[in-house]
């Protein structure tokens, strides 16, 4: 008993002790490998790439015609980075009254004088978000040693929203000019003056609207099996080409897609994707049908600083596509007044305006219109869209009055239905829905009121959906499984009976 | 005629009237009292307006550097907003609106610097040049006021430098924020001290260093303690005084490159780099009678003449003793030009011949005049070779020799 205590003993003594050299030896390890980390040297030259695209305004150089040394497109694009770099953080400092980042783009005379109005705005508790739009800089000077050039930056397009006590109080879009110096410091070029040349208020343009074809039968269309999930690796153009035979033999002449935001690569458009719609432009181009495109699917973020982002993607769509035959209008957004009280509606209704804008700068041939969710929201910038456009899910008694209505407010633009539609789901989550002779009763109802009063239209949907991505209505099953019914055709491929009124 | 334009003058005084009966009417309308639209930095800058009724509102304001919101104080019956010393103090263009639903009142004016210089930022570079009225460096000069404003359009800068026993003054006039001026290098190889002036203030002293132009060709000579090649002197190359066109000597370091051709054809290179002018290298006399072209560059800008040396053979003839069995053959003692013996480490070969097929090929240093090959029996089994010995770029051959 006492040799098997002993051993015990032993064996806890002989643990312990290997634990606490075990212990010591770590701590000293730690403490070694601790003062051997440190910055890496090579991290003083700036040579890491770490570009993101955060900020991407349009900028326009002016041919190079400066004084001093000749400049080479590398360094030119490095001053253009660093410039665009100083900007946006400058917008991020402003927006938080923070200064962080600001000593890496401004020199340290320069950044003194916004470290001022930062101080100024947060006693003051002003916050200000902005962004510029558009930059049409010339390259005034370069010196010999290629160290310093002086820039002039002209017609420099600003939007700003201005808070006082987190209420926002003025929002301006403001068109300057600046001079800028900047040096070459620790591989930065540094913003060293910034002399504002004029600024004034930002008149737009008035682009003129189109011709626009008003008889539009159509459709909205997401394939049977992908529905809002249309140009991932699940891309069958077979099935798309048969889909869009079969909307043209219904007698429809009008297709509405969806271009989802994140998935096409944001501001950086990924090119398989683009070829995708491409495909599916040519496959609605061969089969006579237009196309209404919807921009910004799943995209619900309007903040300031993610404008040029957004902008750059809308240009390189539109850009593309602005002269395809396919192309029957633009839908900048699918209901942005849905996201009027998270996201604030003055805030939404600003990006809808300066994308209505952009768009129209980029292609002056096809209308332009937001896809309001509903009548109500409709007239909401119609002096900036070609057409209104809105949806319609509510009683059908009130159709007809809903239409006329807007249409004594909208006088002078084509208003057009861009959805509608009735589920027919009846099942566990709502049993008291509504069946297919229902659904069929209701578009036959639509139909004569659309056909009565002449109203162009593009219904909900071609398809009845089997999974819908959680991200489109959300997680609640009687949701879910009431958005899967609308459809002309049910899962297996068999025309339910609302399909004879699918138009008129 | 006349009862027309009575007319007319009626109409217009009618329609005053109602004009500004409609101010009147609205107690809101504000206007603005300001005149001027041109201040200097530093000075006290307040927008004047007259005073509404109802609300009073915000002022936005926006300069070079950024936005902020002014609340107003009222002086004498007139809404009075003060601009924020960082903003009035800070050049350029100012944009300002009201922040009222009644009125749309905005403007635009101009704040320029102050009329005196405080700072004179001079940028200079490259910060050396070449000599020769070809190449130039740049003196940027940003004079900023007190408040750190860059000066206006046209102030006058002058810069001023001086190289040897001449001073210059430039004026250049203020554009783009920054004044420049070109300073071109001269003939002789020194340096430049630069200044400027603004508004009679100095900036402080600067340098640039102008450095020689490229050298001009050259010429090349050597040195050596005999001309035998004995494989063991030293023959030194050096290169006359490299100078560029003007006349200048050539910085140090400027490399140079002896190529030396041989009697066969191929090249040996040796490098050095100048100083003060001259360069110098070394090459080992060759251990047979030689006979080298040599010629230097410095790559791409200048070459020397072409020289001829010619190395003397140093052994006359030598001896060959073979013993143990053939097996082992002794070669010298090796003498040089006075009968001395060769100094250690010349080159000596034996070739083992098998019906003038190669067996074997042995190389050897001499070491106090000897060299001793052992021919062992794993490697040149026992049979009848012919032997050939060379030495110095001598040779001598040994037929039907039979090891055993």
């Amino acid at each position: 008993m006492v040799t098997y205590n002993k051993i015990i003993l032993r064996s806890i003594l002989l643990a312990s002790y290997i634990g606490v050299v075990a212990l010591i030896i770590f701590g000293i390890s730690s403490v070694f490998a601790y003062l051997n980390t440190g910055a890496d040297r090579s991290t003083l030259l700036h040579t890491e790439v770490k570009k993101i695209d955060q900020y991407l305004p349009k900028v326009i150089w002016e041919p190079l015609n400066n004084e001093g040394r000749v400049m080479d497109m590398q360094t030119l694009n490095a001053i253009e980075k660093d410039y665009l770099s100083a900007l946006y953080l400058k917008h991020i400092a402003y927006k938080n009254n923070i200064t962080i980042g600001l000593d890496d783009y401004y020199t340290e005379s320069a950044r003194e004088n916004l470290y001022r109005t930062i101080a100024t705005n947060n006693a003051e508790r002003i916050v200000i978000e902005a962004t510029t739009l558009a930059h049409h800089p010339k390259l005034d000077f370069f010196s010999e040693d290629g160290q310093l050039a002086v820039i002039t930056d002209k017609n420099v397009i600003e939007y700003k929203r201005i808070y006082k006590n987190n209420v926002l109080v003025f929002e301006t879009t403001e068109e300057a000019t600046y001079k800028i110096v900047v040096l070459l410091e620790d591989g930065f070029w540094r913003i060293r003056h910034i002399v504002a040349q004029d600024i004034h208020e930002h008149i737009e343009k008035t682009i003129e609207t189109p011709k626009i074809n008003t008889t539009i039968k159509g459709i909205n269309y997401y394939p049977k099996d992908t529905p809002w999930d249309m140009y991932t690796s699940n891309f069958d153009e077979h099935i798309i080409a048969k889909d869009f035979e079969i909307i043209k033999n219904a007698g429809l002449n009008t297709i509405r897609l969806f271009v989802p935001y994140k998935t096409f690569g944001k501001a950086n458009l990924i090119p398989e994707k683009l070829e995708k719609l491409q495909c599916v432009l040519d496959i609605a181009e061969a089969n006579k049908l237009n196309v209404v495109l919807t921009l910004f699917d799943f995209y619900g973020d309007y903040s300031v600083l993610n404008w040029t982002l957004n902008q750059r993607y809308a240009e390189t769509i539109v850009s593309r596509f602005k002269n395809h035959k396919a192309i029957y209008a633009w839908d900048i957004k699918n209901e942005p007044d849905l996201d009027f009280n998270s996201r604030g509606k003055t805030m939404v209704i600003a990006w809808l305006k300066q994308m209505l804008i952009l768009i129209k700068t980029i292609d002056n041939n096809h209308p332009v219109t937001i896809g309001w969710s509903s009548a109500e929201a409709a007239p909401i910038l119609k002096n900036y869209v070609d057409f209104v456009s809105f949806h319609y899910y509510k009683d059908i008694a009130n159709l007809a009055t809903t239409f006329n209505t807007l249409k004594q407010t909208i006088t002078d633009k084509p208003i057009v239905i861009s959805e509608f539609g009735l589920s027919s789901y009846k099942g566990l989550w709502n049993p008291f829905g509504n069946s297919p002779t229902t659904q069929a009763n209701y578009h036959k109802n639509v139909q004569k009121i659309l056909k009565k009063n002449n109203i162009p239209f593009l219904s909900w949907t071609l398809y009845d959906y089997k999974n819908i991505p959680r991200a489109v209505v959300g997680k609640l099953p009687w949701k879910r499984h009431k958005q899967k019914h609308y459809g002309f055709i049910d899962t297996d491929g068999v025309k339910k009976p609302s399909f004879q009124f699918i138009t008129n | 005629m006349k009862a027309k334009f009575i007319h007319i003058t009626l109409i217009c005084h009618l329609l005053s009237i109602t004009a500004i009966a409609q101010i009147g009417l609205n107690p809101n309308a504000i206007t603005i009292l300001n005149t001027k639209n041109d201040f200097t930095a530093g000075d006290t800058i307040a927008l004047r307006f007259t005073l509404p009724k109802g609300t009073k509102p915000n002022l936005y304001c926006t300069n070079s550097y950024g936005s902020t919101l002014i609340s107003p104080s009222i002086k004498n019956q007139t809404l009075v907003y003060t601009l924020p010393k960082h903003i009035s103090n800070k050049s350029g263009s100012i944009y300002w609106k009201l922040i009222s639903h009644e009125t749309s009142l905005s403007g635009q004016f101009n704040i320029r610097s102050k009329p005196n210089v405080a700072s004179i930022e001079t940028y200079i570079g490259p910060p050396s040049v070449q000599a020769g009225q070809n190449d130039y460096t740049m003196a940027v000069v940003i004079p900023t006021d007190t408040l750190d404003n860059p000066l206006n359009t046209n102030t006058k800068v002058t810069v001023k430098h001086q190289f040897l026993d001449t001073v210059v003054n430039a004026t250049v006039i203020n554009n783009n924020i920054i004044a420049y001026s070109n300073i071109t290098s001269k003939q002789k190889s020194g340096r430049i001290l630069i200044s400027s002036e603004v508004l009679g203030k100095n900036s402080k002293e600067f340098t640039v260093d102008v450095l020689p132009s490229l050298p001009t060709n050259f010429t090349i000579g050597y040195n050596q303690n005999h001309s035998y090649a004995d494989g063991n002197q030293i023959t030194t190359f050096f290169t006359s005084t490299l100078k560029d066109r003007y006349g200048n000597t050539v910085i140090d370091g400027t490399y140079v490159t002896f190529f030396v051709r041989n009697k066969a054809g191929a090249v040996l290179k040796t490098f050095g780099t100048t100083i003060n002018g001259v360069a110098k290298s070394e090459m080992l006399h060759p251990s047979n009678p030689e006979s080298w072209t040599v010629k230097a560059f410095v790559n791409g800008m200048a070459e020397s003449n072409t020289i001829t040396l010619n190395y003397k053979e140093a052994i006359k003839t030598f001896n060959v003793h073979f013993s143990k069995n053939n097996r082992t053959i002794t070669v010298g003692p090796l003498k040089s030009f006075m009968k001395q013996l060769i100094p250690d480490g010349l080159q000596v070969v034996a070739f083992v011949y098998k019906h003038n097929t190669l067996v074997h090929k042995y190389n050897g240093a001499s070491k106090q005049g000897l060299v001793t090959f052992n021919l062992k029996k794993d490697l040149i089994k026992n049979d009848t070779y012919n032997i050939k010995i060379q030495v110095a770029g001598l040779e001598k051959t040994f037929n039907a020799k039979i090891l055993w």
